[in-house]
């Protein structure tokens, strides 16, 4: 889907009438062009946040390449995230990463093959006392071993 | 010491996250009584409790209140840090999705003291439903018209570490790329969109209402003198049963492993603690006897930090860890300063050299000083967090260097618990630049 | 004002005194110590402590702080690397990780030699290596346009170039993109860094990563001089310097003038010097042969040929002056056609006079105002492309900038006394008016605007005519100057004298060319002359004359040769052709203007004009009248506004590494016009008046008032008054 629509603009606009200074609705208003977009940030989106707030489309780009939860190249429909962090580290979180390596066929950082779903590693995702972590289309799963990762699969696959 | 709730009292019996439920308990109660009370009365009462700041630095909120610029013509700005994304530390996150309305009453006797109308939470972006939460508990309690002429807004990261810090934090809520600004001007003269800002941590503020509720006096017999009040530990790593316990400052570190987070898990042994986040050095077993508070734990060369323990077992390999840790921060780093951007990267290739084998005895001192040159010198402290618990390693776990170095290899030979941890700087990410290599 | 409170400071053990507040680097230059400094740049706005180059020490601190962000206070006692081996072991580490990954290809770097990174080095860094691991390696060198190229890996992330381009330029146009190691400096999906001040980053750059794409391996620090002189490519007047090696021009810099440029230049004096070598430049005096043809002829057979032009035209002659000569030029042309020729008429491409001599300030009052009101529609940056960042200097300063439309009407309004603005004006002691149009008496209405709002009483108070050519008010006056006589215009022409190229150019002068029995041009471009002319000769540039210039605030600068032409200056051959009138002109721009200057500028000596020149002080002229006719009727349609695109016009013509810079075929309509149009970005649209009509793209501009359009003169062929815009 395109976020170039009026009636996303009117939601940006409004968006940055809640803030002192309309810059302030970029981060918020790039997380909508990226919904929108099946979960990237083309250059066309960086165009479209910049018109709608009166920004350079460089600006916009320069702040979306900053942050790890913009992606500025294609991604799967589904994401599962694995926090590799200390505490997930020492509780087994490498054996998590290879159970879905060897599931999904693809290294952390790829999609798979039929675009279904992007695998990636991030950093500590806040759930420490409750490791491994795994996020799911950005719902937390806790205490993830690897022998539940087939049936996370399967169920992201189905949904 | 027995557990002691104060932040998540009623948390156990009810639904908390309900308003109703919260009201029942006597939730909101304490902003009418702080309202009554003058910015200035407001302030003192704040100072005399002596609460510590949760994020990290341990400065007195009363203090900082105090420092703002009230009488700038231009409008007072609270700004709640919800970014927690220290590694080891997920408290806030209790405190969000349990107690949202005792952070949101904290909020608003908070923003009366500073004479805020306006009130922001910065959550780091993973928490979806966290946000959803307190974006709930939000909208109830403004229909409810508990805010008064205050409007709480929440504002969501998008994924970077650096954003919990206070500055970086504020550059990121004014739509920016998150990078730290110098100090001077600090945020209370000159904050949020150049104007003065109290900036404080979810526990911190969370911990407001019983202030009033108690009174500073009242509220300074629980914890220490040093560090009243109680603190939500996060306890992590290989032991039994890993959670958050809120505890009174001043319990000893051995009681909360042992006893609250039921010890080591599988009976193993203890090898070492991070106490206050992945940031802090790292103490060995035989310095656990010490009460957790902020003197106590400065006192024996750590930080009380995010109150947020890591556990470490004999299994682990610490150069490994440290490598792990080492790109974290490298990963996170911002990159405007110098010594925190390249720095960083560099311990990372030093420390990989000798993770691999390749190692030579000089490279220990070439890391220890890539470490002093880091230290103290970066525009904020992400370059120290970098280089506290590296620098730990080294001095306390020497030994296991060495043997890297001696042997040609890990000599857990590939039985380490933290054995070839991907770390998400490996990956291949879309930078806007395809050729960047990390 | 107050005088700012005086504080001791101690630095390295040596006592200064400084305003409180003073940066501590400027502080420790006061006591004669240099902090070293990467990314600390005033002109930039406040520090950002990014590089730690300046690390000090600091009586009461435990830790080395960065010097370029604190600032002076009473008591504040700092060691730096000079005295504390604290601090310079700290730069010495910082300095370290600048070169981890930094290639080291100090050789083949265009920098190398004026480097600051070099030179800090040399004196605080390293002498060798610690890293053994491979360096980062990128692609370079990235043409981040055509005229300028990023080498990412030398680049040491100091975020000059950003800043400057966020919040000096204001474009937004080049950032850093990335986070951490991965950073770099990016435009927008790699296009090109298309905006009027682009050049200036490549001097903020304090390493070799961004370089000019002109001047790539085109000479080394030691082989070159540069020669300061003054742009003639706009009414501003930029202190420049040309770079010169073994006599050719290969780059120009600037030379910060703090009242005039504050050391910005714009893209078109920075990088338009490659005219000089144009294909086209004439070298040597041309006689036109048959009907369209032109023959190169002998110096000697020229000036035969122009006496029998100027004697055949009995007077009746006249000329055609571009507003780019220098006053000496102009004066030396005046002696000879008026005082020897008693031909006095002559056209200037605009109007010009002493009335806004009386509000004169130096341009960086704008900065320092709190009320500016620019009046006139046309863009302040394509006019006077200077002035456009004084505005955004003195918007960032928080003074209230107010664009008061139409020109004539808006000073009919703002001196009306019940006016809202007009009255706040009335009242500040530092308001600012700016003529932006090419209506105004040459500044005379904004004078007596100024005048009825009270600005010759108050000295913070002034007003600025922005005109269109660089000298026109230093041609007229010398013109005036060079003779008491006065004389008809000739009905029937004999010949047309055409001064240079901008008059060349100008498609009036053509048309009364039309008219004229004989054309003698002075060109520096052969396609410029060939088909009119009846004989040309070789004009020279800016950058080849000695003389001085008059620029808008009404300073006069010097303006230097800075390479030798491939002919004869004006100057020398005015004054040969003026010997055979029994008229004598010195050659010597010095003589010229000893002579000149008696008359109009107090006697200053030409020596005396300085490197550096100060703003003459204001003087009393006639009051003007404020513009009296009734406001032209509205008519149907929108306002057209035509205006001189800056990257327009002969030399930038030739300058094929700008013709990405030229105007795009646009035409711009405000928000609310768009609208009630259905017009959109982008959108093929049809603008036309009165049977004609050009056909170019659609740009909504949140800058455009209602009612107006603007469109770049070279693409709104034969569009004038109102117009209307369809899809
Ligand atoms: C790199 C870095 C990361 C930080 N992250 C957090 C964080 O996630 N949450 C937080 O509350 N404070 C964080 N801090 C500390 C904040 O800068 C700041 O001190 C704190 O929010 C102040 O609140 P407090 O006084 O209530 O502790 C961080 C500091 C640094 C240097
Ligand atoms: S390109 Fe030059 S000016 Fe820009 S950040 Fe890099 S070193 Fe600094
Ligand atoms: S000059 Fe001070 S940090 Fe760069």
């Amino acid at each position: 889907m395109n976020p170039a629509t009026d009636a996303l603009t009117k939601q940006v606009r409004k968006l940055a009438t809640q803030f002192p200074d309309s810059r302030s609705a970029t981060i918020p208003a790039l997380r909508l062009a990226q919904e929108h977009n099946d979960g990237w940030l083309d250059t066309e989106c960086f165009e479209w946040v910049g018109e709608a707030l009166d920004l350079t489309p460089a600006y916009c780009q320069a702040v979306a390449s900053f942050y790890d939860m913009f992606h500025l190249a294609p991604v799967g429909r589904h994401s599962i995230e694995v926090c590799t962090n200390l505490s997930c580290a020492l509780s087994g979180a490498q054996q998590v990463v290879e159970a879905f390596e060897s599931e999904l066929g693809v290294a952390p950082g790829e999609t798979t093959a039929d675009g279904d779903v992007t695998f990636r590693a991030v950093e500590c995702l806040g759930g420490c006392g409750y490791a491994t972590v795994v996020a799911v289309d950005h719902r937390y799963r806790q205490f993830v071993k690897p022998e539940d990762v087939p049936a996370i699969v399967e169920g992201v696959r189905a949904g | 010491m027995p557990a002691r709730s104060m932040l998540l009292a009623g948390a156990d019996e009810r639904d908390l996250t309900k308003l109703s439920e919260y009201r029942a308990i006597g939730g909101y109660e304490q902003v009418p009584k702080a309202r009554a009370m003058t910015p200035d009365d407001l302030i003192a009462e704040l100072q005399a409790a002596n609460l510590r700041g949760r994020g990290g630095a341990g400065f007195p909120m009363g203090r900082k209140a105090s420092l703002i610029d009230r009488k700038s013509a231009k409008p007072k700005y609270l700004v709640v840090n919800a970014d927690e994304s220290e590694p080891g530390a997920f408290k806030d996150r209790e405190v969000m999705t349990r107690v949202p309305h005792r952070l949101l009453e904290g909020c608003l006797i908070a923003a009366h003291a500073i004479e805020s109308n306006d009130v922001f939470i910065y959550i780091r972006g993973e928490y979806l439903t966290e946000y959803e939460i307190l974006a709930k508990a939000v909208e109830d309690a403004r229909k409810a018209g508990l805010f008064g002429d205050v409007d709480i807004t929440l504002y969501r990261g998008a994924g970077a570490y650096i954003c919990g810090e206070e500055t970086a934090l504020l550059d990121s809520l004014e739509g920016r790329r998150g990078q730290p600004r110098p100090r001077p001007p600090f945020p209370p003269i000159q904050g949020l969109y150049a104007a003065p800002t109290q900036i404080n941590n979810v526990c911190t503020i969370a911990t407001v209402p019983s202030i009033i509720e108690l009174g500073a006096d009242r509220f300074r017999e629980i914890g220490t003198p040093g560090s009243p009040g109680t603190v939500i530990f996060s306890v992590s790593g290989n032991v039994e049963k890993p959670g958050n316990y809120e505890l009174e400052l001043g319990t000893s570190m051995r009681e909360l492993i042992y006893t609250h987070a039921g010890g080591i898990a599988g009976g193993r042994q203890l090898k070492a603690v991070i106490p206050g986040g992945s940031s802090v050095p790292a103490l060995t077993p035989r310095q656990i006897d010490v009460p957790l508070d902020y003197d106590s734990m400065g006192a024996i060369g750590t930080f009380f930090g995010a109150a947020s323990l890591i556990v470490i077992d004999d299994r682990c390999c610490l150069v490994q860890l440290a490598l792990r840790s080492t790109k974290f921060y490298m990963h996170e780093s911002c990159g405007k300063c110098t010594p925190c951007r390249e720095g960083t990267r560099w311990m990372v290739q030093i420390l990989e050299k000798i993770e691999r084998g390749d190692g030579e005895l000089s490279d220990l001192d070439l890391l220890g000083s890539v470490g002093t040159r880091i230290l103290g010198r970066s525009l904020c402290a992400l370059g120290d967090f970098a280089v506290y618990p590296v620098a730990s390693y080294l001095e306390k776990f020497r030994g296991e260097f060495v043997a890297h170095i001696e042997q040609g290899r890990c000599p857990y030979g590939g039985e380490s618990s933290v054995e070839g941890i991907f770390a998400p700087s490996d990956q291949h990410t879309h930078s806007t630049v395809a050729t960047v290599p990390a | 004002m107050s005088s700012p409170e005086l504080v001791t400071v101690t630095i390295d053990g040596r006592e200064v005194q400084v305003p409180k507040g003073t940066g501590l680097v400027e502080t420790a230059l006061a006591a004669g110590i240099e902090i070293p400094v990467f990314c600390y740049e005033p002109r930039l706005g406040p520090p950002v402590g990014a590089c730690r180059m300046c690390l000090v020490e600091v009586e009461g601190m435990p830790k080395l702080q960065a010097g370029c962000t604190m600032t002076a206070q009473d008591g504040l006692k700092v060691l730096t690397a000079q005295t504390s081996a604290l601090a310079a072991e700290g730069q010495n580490g910082t300095l370290e990780f600048i070169l981890v990954n930094h290639p080291l290809d100090c050789p083949v770097c265009d920098k190398g030699g004026e480097c600051p990174l070099q030179d800090l080095t040399f004196r605080w860094g390293p002498g060798s290596t610690r890293m053994e691991f491979e360096k980062r390696t990128l692609e370079k060198p990235i043409p981040v346009s055509p005229t300028i190229a990023l080498d990412r890996e030398r680049c040491i992330l100091c975020y000059r170039c950003t800043r400057y381009s966020e919040s000096v330029a204001e474009d937004g146009q080049l950032v850093a993109q990335n986070r951490g190691a991965q950073s770099v400096i990016a435009t927008f999906d790699d296009r090109p860094y298309r905006a009027p001040f682009s050049g200036n980053v490549l001097e903020l750059c304090p390493v070799g990563a961004l370089t000019s794409t002109q001047y790539r391996f085109e000479a080394r620090p030691w082989e070159i001089q540069n020669v300061p002189t003054v742009c003639g490519l706009c009414p501003v007047g930029c202190n420049t310097a040309a770079t010169l090696r073994e006599g050719k021009v290969k780059r120009i810099i600037s030379r910060n003038h703090p009242e005039v440029d504050e050391g910005w230049l714009c893209d078109k004096g920075r990088f338009g010097f490659t005219h000089l070598y144009a294909d086209d430049r004439i070298a040597d005096p041309l006689r036109r042969v048959r009907l369209r043809g032109l023959e190169e002829i002998s110096w000697d057979d020229a000036l035969d040929e122009a006496e029998r032009l100027l004697r055949e035209a009995d007077g009746r002659i006249v000329t055609a002056l571009s507003g780019s000569e220098t006053i000496e030029q102009a004066y030396a042309l005046g002696r000879l056609l008026r005082g020897g020729l008693g031909s006095h008429t002559a056209v200037l491409p605009e109007e010009t006079g002493p009335a806004l001599d009386a509000f004169r300030l130096p341009l960086s009052a704008i900065r320092d105002a709190e009320l500016v009101v620019v009046l006139g529609d046309e863009p302040v940056a394509e006019r006077a492309p200077i002035v456009e960042l004084w505005l955004k200097a003195a918007r960032r300063n928080g003074a209230e900038v107010h664009y008061a439309g139409d020109a004539l009407e808006g000073c009919r309004r703002l001196a009306r006394v019940k006016d809202e603005l007009g009255g706040r004006l009335r009242e500040s002691d530092r308001a600012i008016l700016i003529w932006s149009s090419e209506e105004g008496a040459g500044g005379a209405h904004l004078a007596a605007l100024a005048r009825e709002l009270g600005f010759a009483e108050r000295p913070g108070c002034g007003a600025f005519h922005l005109p269109r050519t660089a000298n026109g008010r230093g041609v007229a006056d010398a013109w005036a100057a060079s003779d008491d006589g006065e004389g008809e215009t000739p009905e029937a022409i004999g010949l047309l004298v055409v001064s240079g190229d901008e008059a060349a150019a100008d498609p009036n002068v053509r048309a009364l060319a039309e008219r004229a029995e004989r054309v003698l041009v002075t060109s520096m471009f052969q396609s410029l002359a060939a088909g009119w002319a009846d004989l040309v000769l070789p004009g020279t540039s800016y950058l080849e004359r000695d003389g001085t210039y008059v620029n808008l605030e009404g300073r006069l600068q010097r303006l230097r040769r800075t390479s030798i032409p491939p002919a004869p200056d004006e100057l020398a051959w005015i004054a040969k052709l003026a010997e055979r009138f029994d008229v004598a002109i010195d050659p010597f721009p010095s003589a010229v203007f000893a002579e000149l200057s008696g008359k109009i500028y107090d006697g200053l000596p030409f020596g005396e004009v300085g490197e550096q020149a100060p703003l003459r002080t204001r003087s009393e002229a006639p009051a003007p009248e404020l513009p009296e006719e009734p406001p032209a009727p509205k008519g149907e349609g929108l306002r057209l506004i035509r205006y001189k695109a800056l990257f327009s016009g002969p030399a930038i013509e030739r300058v094929p590494e700008l013709q990405f810079q030229r105007p795009e075929p646009e035409v711009e309509l405000s928000g609310k016009d768009a609208e009630k149009r259905g017009i959109a970005s982008g959108d093929r649209v049809r603008v036309s008046h009165d049977g004609t009509s050009v056909e170019l793209r659609a740009r909504v501009s949140r800058s455009l008032r209602p009612g107006v359009v603007r469109i770049a003169a070279e693409h709104a062929g034969d569009l004038g008054g109102n117009v209307e815009v369809t899809t």
